[in-house]
């Protein structure tokens, strides 16, 4: 088994080979929905007073870059590399509680000379590779695979490595991505098999840890979680952003506003509106049409990064298209549920179409992933 | 069992294809939950949202609607308004930053603690939508308070305005001042009861907003909803924070503007000519110049004093020049004309004298001896004002040299009852139907039953002798005396009136007032002719009490009179030797040109002595110009073409006056302002 980037790997059959593999459906809607936020957050950035758009772009240009270099390499490189680049993950994430930026109550940022960014994005592919990894290894050794799927201690380890990370997250604090990180791990995790049993046990000890947990939020989370159980009842305080963001999106109505006629945006009525709530900015310049249209392109997304974990060639490669598809999907559903007051406010990306360097990385990064998986399904 | 199927050995197509197969089931079913939210958020609540979306940035500033002016019968501008440049707060605006920009602006504005705590307090009643409505923190800033509040603009949150809002200017300041009436804020009880009223009513009036003014007493107050007119609204687009942004096309251009109808202008029947001459010419601290066109009961001047400048009530007034006011012994907050009443003195012996004759109880040509008293049963006696007795008397000679043992004998003959009568027949002992917002008073007119009712004792037949000479217990208001010497000179009783028509902004006449009778007088020609002779006599014989203020080339009749306010002492004494309270009122009442009058003047001026000296001199001077500016006119008329020359001024004659008063106690004043009983033996 070839592990590494051969010269002869890169010549020849096996390179046409790949180039032929490579998932054209994914890049077209990735780069769809890209020209969509770009043009989306020009609108958004009219009352930002700052064309956000522009750098927005040029991350765009460098997550182009790095996703086709993530998919050059053969995945089963990072195979070897993942618990390295877990441990390392981990360590800037410890790094950042200590010495982080503060940005609105929250240490988050790591500065590296001009370039600031935010470990907790680079977390999430940090724990699809350790815990796609950690399966992995059942792959070889298939007579310690249990049969009716894994039980309490198959998934022990993978669990700990998806939530170590994430109480560092949570304890930035960034509620929005530890949950993200805990759900992409959960996801591999479900992909690889569980019984039923421990699936339901599993969800009971949540919900309890949920109940535990409750008086341990913070204020602001207690409020949001208020709020969003019954969004009218303080309008103008907490539940402002819910309330506000619906209205964005209900007078979207059919047909929307139009670019840049969007008053709650214009007017700056949308809180977050070029980051987390971007969304809502769509939803009321496009109507209803637009947004059908809209989530078509990303179910489409999703869609077609599971397709290509399916037809992975072995069981990393499997596991991490399902995290991939897993980490688009939960940010999209959780985002969007957020927009539309189905869902309490948290601080969600939507993939693609938020603003923010980092967030577009973790993207692009991921689906380096995706495509590196299909280009080398058949690959030897 | 396991809830994705088991991988085959290399994690193969086969269980790959299975999970992905329920993964995709699952994605599908969440995009479809979002995809219902958003149909039921943007198609089936879109119209609701949008709707809320639109409040969102939309906010709606009141176009005030400039107020009708008031104008006199030559439409020269007596009340107007000028801007005021008032600062309001929004509260949604400033949200918890509230506190800070009320203590900056309170800096800013070198608001005083009271002003401060009543911002404060409106900013914590304000709840739901009343937030988002602009309330007054200060009004009309003077030119150094806006330029700081301008120049710190960036400090202050978009929830700070300045609006320029009209405010009411009272061109003359007090002249007239009690008829205009003035404005202030509206209560909270009076918005709530006015906006009752206004749901009810049918008409296009707009209901009050806490910070609006409302008229208050006179013409500002009967014509409030005739003058206020409609606001308009202008819809302005705010971001989020309230500020207001420039441009507007998110508001379709139709909805954006909608005008303010201005009010009704009031013109009113006074001359301001003739009221700035009376105003001048009047030489009284306290007191009334009223004068009435005969023909119609419309009012030509109305001199009210004291009073208060309108324009300091109506706008930034301190509680201690309020209580300043109200405590003032001079009671400038009373409108005389109407709200006070007097002993009319010897102006009321025209009613005993219609009175005789009328009920036949002294025929005219007959005399009465006058020894300087007169004397009922031995038992009493009461005083002529000519201590050594005027001799034999007949009518003319009697009401000319206003001799009171004449009159006293005529009362004492006819009681109570029968001058009752004839003084209700002239007006007297129920208000004129004057029409302002004032409450007026309807003095009075005693006869038998009502001293039985009010006296101690109940009616004696002396009383009569009192009532006959304008003492005992009637009480008249100025007005009511204009009333009467009108009826006298016109044979009618007119209901006084002050505004002859509503006009609307282009000028154009809403509604006119006609004149209207309450009565007429039903006396015989030979009474009218006997009274009017004793009246001509008054101001053109020697004789005459009003002698010196007879008029060169216009016959005037007219009759001085001279109220007592404390009962007389042994010894008369010179005014000058009585405190101001205790002094008499000065009366005249006139009219001219007698044979056709076109002008009847009541001057009252209280505490000044002598009717002759005091009150008779401006009477005449008020009469003498009005036949002036009435030929003038008429000049003026004849010559149309001819660029109106400028009137030329008559200099009032000088207004030596009493010296304003030392501040005696509010009981002396009470006692002085009509409750002096006359005088017995």
């Amino acid at each position: 088994m070839a592990l590494e980037i051969t010269g002869s790997a890169l010549l020849g059959a096996s390179r046409r080979r790949l180039f032929e593999h490579f998932p054209w459906p994914v890049a077209a809607l990735a780069v769809a929905i890209s020209a969509l936020g770009v043009w989306n957050l020009a609108s958004a950035s009219r009352s930002a007073h700052a064309p956000v758009w522009l750098p927005q772009l040029a991350w765009m240009g460098v997550g182009v870059f790095l996703a086709l270099a993530v998919a050059m390499v053969d995945y089963r490189a990072f195979l070897r590399m993942a618990y390295v680049f877990y441990a390392l993950v981990i360590l800037l994430l410890l790094v950042v509680l200590v010495k982080g930026r503060v940005v609105m109550g929250a240490r988050r940022w790591l500065t590296f000379g001009p370039v600031n960014f935010q470990p907790a994005e680079l977390a999430k592919i940090a724990v699809m590779l350790a815990v796609a990894r950690w399966f992995h290894r059942d792959a070889e050794r298939e007579s310690e695979r249990p049969r009716r799927g894994y039980g309490l201690l198959g998934v022990a380890v993978p669990s700990l490595l998806t939530l170590l990370p994430a109480a560092l997250i949570l304890k930035q604090p960034d509620l929005g991505t530890a949950l993200i990180v805990v759900a992409i791990g959960f996801t591999i995790i479900l992909f690889a098999g569980v019984r039923w049993r421990t699936v339901a046990l599993a969800a009971g000890a949540a919900a309890l840890a949920a109940v535990l947990a409750l008086p341990h939020l913070k204020p602001y989370q207690r409020r949001r979680l208020e709020s969003f159980l019954n969004p009218e009842g303080d309008v103008l305080g907490a539940g402002y952003h819910a309330t506000q963001s619906m209205i964005a999106v209900g007078s979207g109505q059919g047909f929307g506003k139009g670019w840049g006629q969007g008053t709650q945006t214009l007017l700056s009525f949308l809180p977050e509106q070029h980051t987390d709530f971007i969304f809502s900015v769509w939803a009321e310049e496009r109507g209803f049409l637009g947004c059908f249209f809209l989530l078509g392109l990303y179910y489409a997304l999703v869609g077609t990064v599971l397709g290509i974990a399916g037809t992975a060639r072995d069981r990393f490669g499997f596991l991490l298209g399902a995290g991939v598809a897993g980490m688009l999907f939960w940010h999209t559903f959780v985002n969007m549920g957020m927009v539309v007051g189905l869902l309490p406010v948290v601080g969600v990306t939507l993939p693609l179409l938020s603003y923010g360097g980092s967030s577009l990385m973790a993207t692009f990064l991921a689906l380096g992933l995706a495509a590196n998986v299909s280009m080398r399904r058949f690959v030897n | 069992m396991p809830l994705l199927p088991t991988s085959s050995p290399a994690g193969g197509p086969r269980e790959g294809k299975a999970r992905v197969a329920v993964a995709t089931a699952v994605v599908s079913v969440a995009f479809l939950v979002l995809l219902g939210r958003l149909y039921q958020l943007q198609i089936l609540r879109g119209g609701e949202f949008k709707g809320r979306a639109d409040e969102n940035f939309v906010k709606e500033l009141r176009v005030p609607a400039d107020r009708g002016l008031v104008l006199d019968r030559n439409r020269r501008v007596l009340v107007d308004s000028r801007p005021s440049y008032d600062v309001t707060l929004t509260p949604y605006f400033c949200g918890r930053q509230c506190e800070e920009v009320v203590a900056r602006l309170g800096t800013m504005l070198s608001l005083s603690r009271d002003e401060e705590i009543r911002v404060r307090d409106t900013l914590k009643r304000a709840r739901g939508l009343e937030r988002f409505r602009p309330f007054t923190v200060k009004v009309d800033l003077g030119r150094d308070e806006l330029d700081v509040l301008e120049a710190n603009r960036m400090e202050l949150s978009g929830a700070v305005e300045v609006m320029p809002n009209p405010h009411r200017s009272y061109r003359h300041g007090t002249w007239a001042s009690h008829l205009l009436g003035y404005m202030n804020e509206i209560g909270a009880d009076e918005l709530e009861r006015e906006n009752q009223r206004i749901d009810e009513s049918s008409g296009d009036e707009l209901p009050y907003q806490l910070g609006d003014y409302i008229g208050r007493r006179g013409l500002e107050r009967r014509f409030e909803a005739e003058l206020r007119g409609v606001d308009g609204k202008q819809r302005v687009v705010v971001d989020a924070r309230g500020n207001a942004l420039r441009g507007s096309e998110l508001i379709p251009e139709r909805q954006r503007l909608q005008p303010s109808r201005p009010g009704k202008n009031l013109v009113l029947s006074l001359d301001w000519r003739l009221q700035e001459f009376a105003e001048k010419t009047f030489p009284g601290v306290a007191g009334a110049v009223l004068a009435m066109d005969p023909k119609t009961g419309f009012l030509l001047a109305l001199v009210d004093r004291p009073a208060t400048d309108p324009n300091k009530l109506s706008g930034r007034i301190t509680k201690a020049e309020l209580v300043e006011i109200a405590s003032d012994p001079l009671q400038p907050e009373l409108f005389r004309a109407i709200q006070q009443h007097y002993h009319p003195g010897s102006t009321f012996k025209v009613v005993t004298a219609v009175a005789a004759l009328e009920e036949g109880v002294f025929k005219n040509g007959g005399t009465i001896w006058c020894p300087g008293y007169f004397s009922m049963g031995g038992r009493y006696r009461w005083r002529c004002d000519k201590d050594s007795g005027h001799g034999t008397v007949d009518l003319e000679h009697a009401l000319g040299a206003s001799c009171d043992v004449f009159f006293y004998t005529l009362g004492a003959h006819l009681g109570a009852d029968k001058i009752a009568h004839w003084g209700g027949l002239l007006g007297l002992g129920r208000p004129t139907g004057f029409d302002t917002s004032d409450r007026e008073i309807p003095g009075v007119m005693p006869d038998k039953a009502w001293h039985d009712a009010h006296i101690a004792g109940g009616y004696q037949h002396g009383m009569a002798v009192n009532l006959a000479i304008g003492q005992g217990d009637v009480n008249v208001t100025p007005l009511q005396q204009l009333v009467l010497y009108t009826a006298l000179a016109s044979g009618t009783v007119w209901r006084p009136q002050v505004v002859l028509r509503l006009e609307d902004a282009r000028g154009e006449v809403v509604k006119a007032f006609a004149p209207e009778e309450r009565g007429r007088l039903p006396l015989k020609p030979e009474t009218r002719a006997a009274v009017m002779q004793g009246l001509l006599a008054a101001v053109n014989q020697p004789f005459g009490t009003g002698w010196w203020s007879r008029l060169k080339d216009v016959v005037m009749a007219g009759k001085t009179g001279t109220a007592q306010v404390v009962k007389m002492g042994a010894r008369r004494l010179k005014a000058s030797q009585v405190s101001y309270f205790e002094r008499d009122h000065a009366w005249f009442a006139a009219f001219a040109p007698a044979d056709d009058p076109q002008i009847v003047v009541v001057v009252l001026n209280e505490h000044s002595g002598f009717g002759a000296s005091n009150a008779a001199p401006t009477a005449s001077a008020v009469v003498k110009k009005w036949l002036e500016i009435l030929k003038q006119d008429e000049a003026e008329r004849a010559g149309a073409g001819r660029p109106p020359e400028a009137p030329p001024a008559a200099p009032p004659p000088p207004a030596p006056g009493p010296a304003r008063p030392e501040k005696p106690s509010r009981e002396g004043a009470r006692a002085a302002a009509g409750e002096g009983r006359g005088h017995g033996a």
